[in-house]
């Protein structure tokens, strides 16, 4: 059977070019760099005090930050003795201990107790005025 | 000195850009994997630093200044609050305190309590590691 139509003879198909897209995918790659944040951030759980209470177990745990040192319940008591004395006054390993920070005390020596307490299995910190 | 045969040019062989794409394909794919977008701050703040702390989770994200400044996205001041509040209840997310490390306690324990009497129970103080 011969063919109705004389086809041309078949043209060799040229490459589409691969510059646009390079250029697109330099482009996206900018700014991914200058958009992006690195270094994930961490976090520390604490609770707002006040209005929180409808029930608290066991004695007053109340660590107070002040300008020297720390207090627990109003007995000035070093930093690393401090999660061995709350051990006894808590009714469970996740009661809440209230910390409370004295007036021109700033948050990273708050957030360094808060992170001792934590490293020592006390998980629940109340950030009171 | 010449020792190719005159009329013969030297030809080099066009290099091939396709090893460079896959590079930078590759760097594309790791920027997208790695990074998180997030809205720039609306001030410098420094948080504290932490060694043992968990991942930091995705709720909004309130700015704290030392100089008791507040700000969320575009917002200033009491309708900053208002607006990382309403965040934080819409998503059910805990809300990111980002304060700065010379902020006094006491002032991010005022704020607490302000966060408390809109809704806001469960907060994260952002911190840094070391």
């Amino acid at each position: 059977v011969s063919a109705p139509f004389a086809f041309p003879a078949p043209r060799r198909r040229r490459r589409p070019s691969l510059t646009p897209l390079i250029d697109v995918v330099f482009l996206l790659l900018v700014f991914f760099m200058l958009a992006a944040r690195f270094g994930a951030e961490r976090a520390l759980p604490v609770l707002p005090g006040g209005g929180a209470g409808a029930g608290w177990d066991g004695p007053p745990r109340l660590v107070t930050v002040g300008a020297e040192g720390l207090a627990l319940n109003g007995v000035a008591t070093p930093a690393d003795r401090l999660a061995g004395a709350l051990r006894p006054l808590m009714p469970a390993p996740d009661a809440p201990v209230v910390l409370r920070a004295e007036e021109r005390v700033p948050l990273s020596r708050a957030v360094a107790v808060i992170e001792r307490l934590n490293a020592a299995g006390i998980p629940t910190v109340v950030l009171a005025e | 000195m010449r020792f190719a045969p005159p009329g013969a040019r030297p030809r080099r062989p066009r290099e091939s850009a396709v090893p460079m794409i896959n590079i930078v394909f590759l760097l594309l794919i790791f920027f997208l994997m790695t990074a998180t977008i997030a809205p720039p701050a609306p001030f410098a703040v420094t948080p504290p630093a932490a060694e043992r702390a968990g991942e930091a989770g995705a709720g909004p994200v309130l700015h704290l200044a030392p100089d008791g400044r507040l700000g969320f996205r575009a917002l200033r001041g009491e309708a900053a609050l208002a607006g990382a509040a309403r965040r934080a209840a819409e998503t059910g997310a805990a809300l990111r305190l980002r304060a700065d490390r010379g902020t006094e306690a006491a002032r991010v324990a005022a704020l607490l309590r302000r966060l408390a009497g809109r809704g806001v129970g469960r907060v994260e103080l952002v911190a840094v590691a070391r």
